[in-house]
């Protein structure tokens, strides 16, 4: 199962850095600050799954936080059991489920927030923080035993 | 009397909410309405901090928006005591209903007003848009260019305001992040010597007064409503010379002089740039730089009070000039910018009717860098040489996109 | 004039760090101006912080500069942001990072050329092991204060205890280390 899904929307254009855009001159902008979402028809835009709709580039989606992370969430489908707790609770929708699936984390707009790990239930969690510079198959490695409950 | 003393150093580094906020704890504001916006926020949250950790003997009131805030500072003002609050923009906006009540039923009311833009498209950073907004709501202006002068000017306008022959209240404007964000060597007074100079409020006609019960906020219509407006704005007009004590008063007691009209390098100035807030001491760099490197006698006049409106003081400094640029901060909304349109009224009375163009610039906290400024005075010395205005008479400065400009000289 | 650009993320502390340094400067004598151009204002976005430093008093208000001193305290903005901007011949950059000096200039082309103006320190790690959080602002003021040569280190140390005196002891012994260590790490 993949870890880092690739957006269609940043295959196509490239994602970009918050902010970073070129800037117009006054001739150039929006009237009456305008932006929109997506580019062209989006009439069915409900029953397209995030990585294939058209995108515009004014749309978050397009803009990419992943350098904001000091610390990020690792995903380890073994131990998952689909409860979706982490895809309700996760501020930047970056918790990629498919059909109640769980697939992966979309590391384009996750800020290292460590909610996902935080409301996760299982035994040991299905996912837990590393550094940003950890490698995924090292992170996976070094995955804890479950814990065993405390006699009272 | 507050319970804690207050540490302070003779030299501090502070930005200009923070030092805006040390005038209302040594004034000891009674009561402060507030409901906190960007950038003023500190300001608010510091005189809270003040009261909750017994520095201020006050009452920091949280209401539910910027008109009920000022409302709440009416009615406390009506009630008798010293008032202060602080807004920005929005906040300032949704003010403006109730300033005008303040003003009108003379309450000395102090405002600290951080500017900053007016959406949309919304924007938290620095411009003169809120100031502007106030400029007819018949309260004293009074206009700092960096955080030792918010501080300086705060104390001066209880002064002002409270003294019994002007009964206004007054706003001390700061520039949005570039003054109330940027940290500097700030140079306090003691407590002593700021109280002493501000001295105890002295209420007029207030409403915990039972031996004599009043009215606040009258009905008049034609009958009565013209000769209330004229008085008030003669009260506001008389001010100027309560604002020229206070100051010369501040000066024996800080040795930091105020003028409600500051120039700079004048006194042989070919050329000048008119402007407001921090922008006027960047374009004292760029007068320096442009005599010593380029020959050009380029001098700053700057109103110090924004209103009342200095037209002599504005007239006296710039007769001589044969070229003025004139600065304004604000999205001039289908005309010329309000500060060119006022230097250019009081220059039309003088003999010599110096050139005067308009620049609009910094919108939304654009940047406006020494460079920037240079060129203005560069156009400016280009007007004088023609002995026409070479340019569009309004211009905008610091835009991206093709040059944007209305109005020429009519000649001949 | 000494004028120093912060390239930082909203929460590492650039404009405390920037703020703590002009409070530090003043104590000398001098004038100085401490002020930061914020990004979208949530934690975590990129922001650049400004000082201006000099004998007499500050008026010059405008963001731009043409910084002597370049101070990156987070290592992906060396990569992201424009931190050569505006640069002069003399510009010293101070960066954190885990990368040896090399291997960082081999990533960034806009260093290429100035490899003895550039500096590296892992202030990350630093305030990790001495703080117990990232906030790499403290150790870069360690940085600062070697590269510098602005103050001897105990002055500073004195005086940062001042600047942080609100703090629980635990913070304060914390910050010192880091920011000795920097001054002793930064190469």
């Amino acid at each position: 199962m993949p870890q880092d899904l690739k957006l269609k929307a940043a295959q196509k254009r490239g994602i970009h850095q918050l902010g970073g855009d070129e800037l117009v001159g006054w001739d150039e902008v929006t009237q009456g600050v305008i932006l929109t979402s997506f580019e062209g028809d989006a009439s069915d835009i409900a029953h397209k799954k995030a990585e294939e709709r058209n995108y515009s580039d004014f749309n978050s989606y397009t803009a990419t936080v992943a350098p904001w992370r000091v610390i990020k969430p690792v995903f380890n489908r073994d131990i998952c059991i689909d409860c979706q707790n982490c895809w309700v609770w996760c501020p930047d929708s970056s918790i990629i489920s498919r059909d109640k699936q769980m697939l992966g984390i979309d590391y384009d707009h996750c800020k290292g927030c460590e909610v996902c790990s935080q409301v996760c239930p299982t035994n040991p969690k299905s996912l837990l923080m590393f550094s940003e510079y950890e490698e995924l198959d090292v992170a996976l490695s070094q995955w804890p035993e479950k814990k065993k409950k405390e006699k009272k | 009397m507050p319970k804690e003393k207050f540490e302070l150093n003779e030299r501090e580094v502070w930005d200009g909410n923070y030092a805006a906020s040390q005038a209302m704890r040594q004034a000891q504001v009674d009561v402060m309405a507030a409901y906190p916006i960007t950038p003023s926020t500190p300001i608010v949250e510091n005189y809270g901090s003040y009261v909750a950790n017994g520095y201020v003997d006050g009452e920091f009131v949280m209401v539910e928006s910027e008109h009920a805030a000022m409302s709440a500072c009416v009615g406390a003002s009506a009630a008798g005591g010293r008032v202060a609050t602080a807004t920005s923009s929005q906040g300032f906006a949704l003010m403006v209903e109730v300033l005008y009540q303040a003003s009108g039923m003379r309450l000395p009311i102090v405002l600290n007003v951080v500017n900053r833009a007016l959406a949309s498209p919304l924007n938290v950073r620095g411009d003169h848009s809120d100031m502007y907004l106030g400029r007819d709501s018949g309260w004293i202006q009074l206009d700092a260019y960096n955080a030792q002068e918010a501080y300086d000017l705060a104390l001066c306008a209880f002064r002002i305001g409270e003294n019994h022959s002007v009964r206004l209240p007054v706003m001390v404007h700061q520039d949005g992040f570039v003054t109330s964000h940027t940290a500097q060597n700030v140079y306090p007074l003691s407590d002593e010597e700021a109280y002493n100079f501000v001295g105890d409020f002295k209420p007029v006609d207030d409403m915990l007064d039972f031996s004599r019960p009043v009215t606040y906020g009258a009905q008049t219509e034609e009958d009565w409503h013209f000769e209330h407006k004229a008085k008030q704005h003669k009260a506001l007009m008389d001010s100027r010379k309560v604002i020229d004590e206070v100051f010369a008063e501040f000066k024996k007691l800080s040795g930091r002089e105020y003028k409600r009209v500051e120039s700079y390098m004048m006194e042989d100035a070919e050329v000048a740039i008119v402007a407001l807030g921090t922008t006027v001491e960047t374009a004292r760099v760029a007068a320096m730089e442009l005599r010593e490197k380029e020959g050009i006698k380029a001098g700053v006049v700057s109103p110090r009070v924004f209103r009342p409106f200095p037209f002599d003081l504005i007239r006296d400094a710039l007769e001589n000039v044969k070229a003025v640029g004139v600065m304004d901060r604000s999205s001039p909304g289908g005309a010329m910018g309000a500060l060119f349109n006022e230097v250019s009224a009081a220059l039309y009375t003088t003999p010599n009717r110096p050139l005067v163009s308009n620049y609009i610039y910094g919108l939304g906290g654009r940047d406006c860098s020494v460079e920037d400024l240079k060129e203005v005075f560069r156009d400016q010395k280009a007007n004088a040489d023609a002995g026409h205005i070479t340019t569009p008479i309004q211009q905008f400065s610091g835009l991206r996109g093709p040059k944007l400009g209305f109005f020429e000289t009519k000649r001949s | 004039m000494t004028e120093i650009r912060w390239h930082s993320r909203a929460g590492q502390g650039a404009v405390t760090g920037a703020k703590s340094l002009g409070d530090i400067v003043a104590t000398t004598g001098k004038e100085v101006q401490a002020f930061a151009l914020y990004g979208s204002a949530k934690r975590g976005a990129a922001l650049r912080a400004y000082n201006r430093i000099d004998d007499k008093p500050i008026i010059n208000h405008a963001k731009f500069m043409r910084p002597d001193y370049v101070l990156v305290i987070d290592p992906a903005l060396a990569y992201t942001d424009d931190i050569t901007l505006n640069d002069k011949e003399s510009t010293k950059y101070i960066v954190t990072t885990h990368l040896s000096k090399e291997e960082l200039i081999a990533g960034i082309p806009a260093l290429q050329g100035k490899e003895d103006r550039v500096y590296v320190v892992d202030c990350v790690q630093i305030s990790l092991d001495e703080i117990g959080r990232s906030i790499p602002n403290a150790p870069m003021l360690g940085a600062f204060v070697k590269i510098s040569g602005m103050f001897e280190l105990d002055y500073f140390l004195e005086n940062m205890k001042r600047v942080l005196k609100k703090f629980p002891q635990k913070i304060i012994d914390g910050n010192m280390r880091a920011i000795t260590r920097a001054y002793n790490e930064v190469k």
